[in-house]
């Protein structure tokens, strides 16, 4: 019984005993303490450090020629730990007040708090994974599982994992054909023998490849064009669960994208395809598929007006990031992408607790309906805050230093449009993410606001924890970096030479430590400053305002919330032209217009006409 | 081994003697058909029991093929014997046990389903066809709907213009051949069947026999029947019925037919079917109307599966139609206690929650989700598919988009069964059909844990299926005498002297 | 270099950014007095006008995010001027880079947006959100001057793209080898100041002066500071990153004063643009000579 045996027999077992204990109270509290035990297994198995083999499991099935079998690597150990943590982090946050508010509400915790398990348990086995064949049982557990937490809490709900199960399963089903193709290529499913057939693939099987697989993890990566039904699933799941499938569901295609096209193929091969007619390659086109996906989903947000919405666009834009990090196959851009995966989790999920922390308390997330809580829920705000810095790239957050990677990755690549491309990205998060700690915490609080009160503990802590989290990678990327730097190894890239604050070389170097350091010690001398000779500020109130003369009173709403870049939509507006809806309507009108073809041709009133016109086409295409 | 003439001959008793028993004693009449189909399971399962996994040729009479009736008894036609008891007694109507002529007629089709899977000359096929349709017709219109007959109407007249196509295709071979023998046939096959008429012989069978394998285009009145019929008649149909017309279809493939041709007319016909059939299931707005159109789909994709040259294909069809057999007939058990347009079964789930969870069960095993067996028979369709070139890769294309649709609105209706806002208090599904469903889904997740063993097995039928010439030795023995006669008692016949019969000219 | 010199270097570096920076407000009160035939301020005035802003009675505060906005403004730019090079101090610029540097100079912005925001004042947020908008505008030309410096000199490390350029003479400067990205650089440096014609954030007759609406006192006292540094700051970059640094105190001093009397020139002689006029006239014509100069230069 190796350790991983260890950790996925106690991820079944949290299953199990979830689907026995529906009657227990305070079953919330079992869970977390059960993901905690997965986290501990995890952290136990050690971070698989450099040249570590992987350690397998003892679970070897046979089935139709092919040989399953599981084990883990270090970069399933880097996702494995945004999994397990992500978990135990939704389900503290709905072991308490929340989970009892929403089970008033009519909701079921209990099919949450199991769909919980069962995802966290599925993506492990996914991760583990050791042949392609278990890589597509495992893909398509995941993606049910994820089906079944989004369709929890009914009907729009409902109609949005329907959606997502569509794209899924065609994703699932070009990955069918993929591996067909390695098949009958490589001759087995097993991860060596693909490798080993690579260099003897010809051009159109190895776009054959990389199209299908690219498609089957797209779709859940969300890569454009596949990513209409993610913002909508996502920010339709209920509260946890958003938190969850934000971090961390989205990141297993990128993870399969990394085995097969990184570890499996290899980046030279890709990047040996041409296309004809243009001066680019495969890696090239990929990398500005991830490129548009980074530009097109976060400005996409700027429009938004549901918090929830914004952070679902937010997380389809960041991960063309990742990708786009992973694909530059360098030591800086490649740690970068690995690395934001993990950065994203950290701050996503307490950015999406601190907005369902506000609707637990004032029963909306719509941003024009909110403003000014800061004073009510200060605690939110501080996890809003840290994950805005994150967000947005900014230091002293761990944000900052994977986009920094990536930006030295890309100038060290000679990519100035992608550069350009990844920058205009991070600008247009940063208004996005203003307006978000804006409309909601800042500006004038509302009459029906004032009475509420900060979120319950069992919400906030896991929040303030993650937080920490954040800035304390941000203060210290070393720690994160070993483990990126194992999964470099892992997959056959060139590993990152990193410092605990970061990476010294002679090309630009960052240590966090000492700019951390140094900006709040200018914070200090600025309070120094600004507090030094006694405070004599006096606080007002909100309502002791400039408003040109005029008297303002509470039933006068003085917020500018709607239309927040009023300016920049009159220039950019019209480039929202709504295209990939169009053709996601177009292919949608297709097939019902044939559907409706072959009813009418079901129904025809007089067969037996028809079927003679059919038998002797045969027979004239028999005979010539 | 002869004793398996018995699972043809008494049910064919039995159905004739249902109705002069039923005026006389009527509780021996309501178990008359159930015990005599347990008769048959019995020994059925004895002679599996005993047998030695080799095929065996009987021949009926004591006549010598290929003069008399043979029947060809391997291990896919044993199955499929075993599997016509199974399921007619598990879809036996019950409820309406008392009218006799059901019952009559449910033995009528097992009696015959029987005698189709056995056969092993053409004409012992057609007559047989021609009793599973006498009886398929009778059972669709038992319940004396309006738009029962109707759709038994339209049934009739595709039933007899495929009569009429099969016979002449019949002709077509015979005319050639001058035998009706498949092993004979086999043996005149690559010589006399190869050219054009034998083609056109092909496709008019083809045609023929595939108005039950639910066969572009001769399978319009698919949607009509299985939308008024009684549901354990769709579900014979659907499930049994048409898996023993895709059983003709494969002795003709593998015994007659082996050309290029042949394999490019099935796959062609297969991709028209599968393409129409789910892309009419989606825009369907009645459940059993769509589980209809979805039958379509599905056993276009088998026949693209038998459209694989090479034992891959006959395996991944076998997959998918023991799959198909199993899956269908629940789910149509279970539309028959919803009623109606799938817009009336919201909120059903809270009303019926082991049958909705049956149907998730069930609808996530026909898209093929692991580990559930739905999955690997389609593997087995895919590696097939990919293998092959252009037109086989199209093929590939077509099935998996199917499935992506299929996937679509079969989640439609759970969709419609989970819908939180309104408590509807429908009727439930009838316990027994609800119970045959379950039992159905708990084969199908018991299977996983043993696919590998199952499927080391079927890849053994499928390969003794394949085997033309194990076909032809078996029923000509070198001696050139079958090895058991049906009159003899089970002892070797006398060794007969001569050659086989001249062909015709 | 010891932790003592390193400790006084940290500490004298924003000082002095802080007495250049005052200067240099002096001379823009000067060449604007001097544009509209007025004498211009005595030669301390903005030194008396900090202290009088910081001296004064009332001082309104709307919360405590108000305050610490105005301490993430003030002590943000403090941090950054240590991650810039001056002649004789390094600081820590060799730890971070000019990447670093760019990101870290928004963070006093976020911290004016933060305060701004509990101000309660939709002027204020008005502001904020056409300041957003502004520097969504200049820093796409911006950016690509950063990636044409970082790929002519082959590093991000602000020290040695100093020595580079001062190796080679003043041949070997920036603006020389370069010339259609200096001058993409220096529109945005321009528009980074937040002047005529791109001061449509603060607009004093139509949003009340924007984010500044509702600070007195010692708030308005740390923007003014805040001002300071910006220009400073500005000034600075642009001279390392095209004029060669400072070799001396004397010629770093005469180009930096140079650089920034070009825009705070412009400045006074043009009427503002809207928000979404600036937006279109930055991302035309300096991101068009900024993508020649870039491609020039990768050539």
């Amino acid at each position: 019984m190796t350790a991983l045996d260890n950790l996925l027999l106690l991820a079944l077992l949290t299953v199990l005993l979830l689907l026995a204990g529906r009657r227990l109270s305070s079953l919330g509290w079992y869970l977390t303490i059960l993901f905690g035990a997965q986290f501990a297994g995890l952290l136990m198995m050690g971070a698989l450090g450099y040249g570590a083999p992987p350690v397998p499991s003892s679970l070897h099935i046979g089935v139709m020629g092919q040989v399953m079998q599981w084990r883990f690597d270090a970069l399933s150990w880097l996702f494995a730990l945004i999994t397990v943590g992500a978990g135990l982090t939704s389900s503290w946050y709905l072991a308490g007040d929340w989970g009892r508010h929403y089970r008033q509400r009519g909701g079921n915790l209990w099919l949450l708090q199991l769909a919980l398990a069962v995802n966290v348990f599925s993506m492990l086995l996914l991760l583990a994974s050791g042949d392609l064949l278990s890589l597509f049982i495992g893909w398509e557990l995941v993606s049910w599982s994820a089906f079944l937490l989004m369709a929890l809490n009914g009907a729009d709900a409902m109609r949005a994992a329907l959606r997502y199960i569509t794209y899924a399963m065609a994703g699932a089903m070009a990955m069918m054909a993929g591996l067909g193709l390695v098949l009958h290529t490589a001759g087995s499913l097993q991860y060596a023998d693909l490798a080993a057939a690579v260099p003897t693939l010809s051009s159109p099987q190895l776009w054959g490849l990389i199209l299908l697989f690219g498609m089957g993890f797209g779709v859940k990566m969300g890569l454009l064009p596949l990513h209409l039904w993610q913002a909508r699933a996502y920010s339709e799941t209920p509260g946890p669960g958003a938190s969850f499938l934000g971090a961390v569901s989205t990141r297993m295609g990128l993870w399969g994208l990394i085995l097969v096209l990184v570890q499996l193929v290899g980046l030279v091969p890709i990047a040996d395809l041409a296309i004809p007619y243009t001066f680019l390659d495969a890696r090239e086109l990929l990398m500005w598929v991830a490129a548009l996906t980074i530009i097109l989903p976060t400005y996409t947000a700027l429009r938004q007006n549901d918090a929830r919405m914004l952070l679902a666009w937010h997380g389809i834009g960041q991960g063309g990031y990742m990708l786009l990090g992973v694909l530059m196959g360098d030591a800086m851009g490649s740690a970068g992408g690995l690395m934001h995966a993990f950065n994203y989790a950290t701050y996503q999920a307490p950015l999406f607790m601190a907005v369902y922390a506000v609707r637990y308390r004032t029963g909306t997330s719509d941003l024009n309906r909110l403003g000014g809580l800061v004073t009510r829920m200060p605690l939110s705000f501080l996890v809003m805050l840290v994950g805005i810095i994150g967000l947005a790239g900014l230091p002293p957050m761990n944000g900052f230093v994977s986009k920094w990677l990536i930006y030295r990755g890309l100038i060290n690549d000679g990519q100035p449009l992608l550069f350009i491309a990844a920058v205009v990205g991070t600008f247009g998060t940063i208004l996005s993410v203003y307006k978000l700690i804006h409309n909601t915490f800042l500006g004038q609080l509302r009459l029906e606001h004032v009475e509420v009160r900060e979120a319950p503990w069992s919400m906030t802590v896991p929040m303030l924890l993650l937080s920490a989290v954040v800035f304390v990678t941000g203060y210290l990327p070393g720690l994160v970096l070993d483990w990126v730097a194992a999964a470099q190894q892992a997959v056959g890239l060139p590993v990152l030479v990193h410092t605990l604050g970061g990476v010294e070389s002679p090309l630009g170097s960052l240590d966090m430590i000492w700019v951390s350091s140094l900006m709040f010690a200018g914070f200090g001398i600025g309070a120094l400053l600004f507090y030094a000779g006694g405070n004599r500020s006096k606080a007002v109130h909100q309502l002791d305002n400039y408003a040109g003369g005029h008297f303002l009173s509470a039933d006068v709403r003085y917020q500018y919330s709607d239309h927040f870049y009023a300016g920049l939509m009159r220039h950019i507006g019209p480039l929202y032209r709504n295209s990939f809806q169009w053709l996601e309507g177009a292919l949608g009108t297709t097939v019902e217009t044939l559907g409706a073809a072959m009813r009418a041709f079901y129904r025809q009133h007089h067969p037996a006409i028809y079927l003679l016109a059919v038998t002797t086409a045969g027979l004239i295409w028999v005979i010539l | 081994m002869s004793q398996i003439a018995l699972t043809i001959a008494l049910p064919f008793l039995a159905a004739f003697l249902l109705p002069v028993i039923g005026r006389v004693y009527e509780a021996l009449a309501r178990v008359l058909g159930p015990l005599v189909l347990l008769y048959c399971l019995w020994l059925v399962l004895q002679l599996w029991g005993t047998g030695d996994g080799h095929p065996v040729a009987l021949a009926m009479g004591g006549f010598r093929p290929p003069m008399g009736i043979t029947l060809y008894v391997d291990r896919l036609a044993l199955l499929f014997t075993l599997l016509v008891s199974l399921m007619t007694l598990l879809l036996w109507p019950w409820q309406r046990a008392a009218d006799s002529r059901e019952c009559a007629l449910t033995l009528l089709l097992a009696g015959s389903a029987s005698g189709l899977a056995l056969s092993g000359d053409l004409f012992n096929i057609y007559v047989f066809y021609e009793l599973v349709s006498v009886a398929s017709f009778g059972l669709v219109a038992v319940h004396r709907s309006g738009a029962a007959f109707v759709a038994t109407l339209r049934y009739l007249v595709i039933s007899g213009f495929g009569t009429v196509l099969a016979l002449t295709g019949i002709a077509l071979v015979y005319s050639q051949t001058g035998t009706l023998n498949l092993a004979q046939l086999a043996q005149l096959a690559p010589d006399l069947l190869a050219g054009p008429v034998g083609l056109a012989g092909f496709l008019f069978m083809l045609l023929g026999f595939g108005v039950k394998g639910e066969l572009f285009p001769v399978n319009t009145w698919v949607p009509e029947v299985y939308a008024t019929a009684p549901a354990r008649a769709s579900a014979l149909l659907a499930g049994l019925v048409s898996k023993l017309s895709l059983l003709v279809v494969l002795r003709l493939l593998v015994l007659l037919y082996q050309q290029e041709q042949a394999l490019q007319l099935l796959l062609l016909l297969g991709v028209l079917g599968v393409i129409s059939g789910e892309l009419a299931a989606w825009r369907a707005r009645d459940l059993k109307r769509m589980l209809a159109f979805s039958s379509i789909g599905q056993l276009g994709a088998m026949f693209i599966a038998f459209s694989i040259p090479g034992n891959a294909g006959l395996l991944a069809g076998l997959a998918l139609a023991l799959h198909h057999l199993l899956v269908k007939p629940a789910l149509f058990l279970l539309a028959a206690g919803w009623p109606g347009a799938v817009e009336r079964l919201r909120g059903l789930a809270r009303g019926g929650p082991l049958a909705a969870g049956l149907f998730v069960l069930l609808a996530l095993s026909l898209i093929g989700v692991p580990p559930l067996p739905g999955f690997w028979a389609k593997m087995l369709l895919v590696v097939g598919l990919a293998g092959q070139e252009s037109g086989y890769l199209l093929a590939l294309a077509v099935v998996l988009g199917a499935a992506v649709l299929e996937a679509s609105y079969l989640f439609r209706v759970v969709a419609q069964l989970y819908h939180r806002d309104e408590e509807a208090a429908r009727p439930r599904p009838y316990l027994l059909d609800l119970g045959s469903a379950a039992l159905a889904g708990a084969v199908l997740l018991s299977a996983v844990p043993f696919i590998s063993p199952l499927g080391d097995w079927l890849a053994g039928t499928a390969a003794q299926a394949g085997d033309r010439e194990g076909y032809i030795i078996t029923v000509f023995p070198a001696a050139g005498r079958p090895l058991y006669s049906a009159a003899g008692g089970g002892k070797p016949a006398l060794a007969a002297a001569g050659p086989l019969p001249e062909p015709k000219p | 270099m010891s932790i003592g010199t390193l400790a006084l270097e940290l500490l004298l570096m924003p000082l002095v950014a802080f007495v250049v920076g005052l200067a240099m407000v002096l001379m823009l009160r000067r060449i604007g007095a001097r544009i509209q035939r007025r004498v211009g301020p005595p030669l301390l005035q903005p030194l008396y006008d900090v202290v009088k802003l910081y001296g004064k009675q009332t001082q309104i505060s709307h919360g405590i995010v108000h305050d610490i906005g105005i301490v993430m403004a003030v002590g943000g730019y403090i941090a950054a001027e240590t991650l810039l090079p001056v002649p004789g101090m390094d600081g820590i610029a060799a730890k971070g880079g000019l990447i670093t540097l760019v990101y870290v100079l928004m963070v006093p912005m976020l911290g004016l947006a933060l305060g701004v925001g509990q101000c309660a004042n939709p002027n204020g947020s008005i502001g904020i959100s056409r300041a957003l908008t502004a520097m969504l505008a200049y820093d796409i030309p911006f950016v690509i001057v950063v990636f044409g410096i970082s790929w002519h000199y082959g590093t991000t490390d602000l020290t040695r793209i100093i020595a580079l350029q001062q190796a080679a003479g003043p041949a070997g400067w920036g603006a020389a080898e370069m010339p259609l990205l200096a001058i993409a650089g220096l529109i945005a440096l321009h528009a980074s100041l937040g002047k005529q014609p791109f001061e449509i954030y603060v607009a004093p007759a139509e949003i009340a002066t924007g984010p500044m609406v509702e600070m007195g006192g010692k708030y308005l006292g740390g923007l003014f500071v805040m001002q300071c540094f910006q220009l400073y700051t500005a000034s600075v970059l642009y001279t390392t990153l095209f004029l060669g640094g400072g070799e001396n105190w004397i010629l770093f001093l005469l180009k930096i004063f140079a650089v920034v009397a070009i825009p705070m020139t412009l400045a006074y002689l043009f009427p503002r643009y809207r928000t979404e006029d600036l937006v279109r006239l930055l991302w035309k014509w300096p991101v068009l000579i900024g993508l020649v100069g870039l491609a020039l230069v990768m050539r």
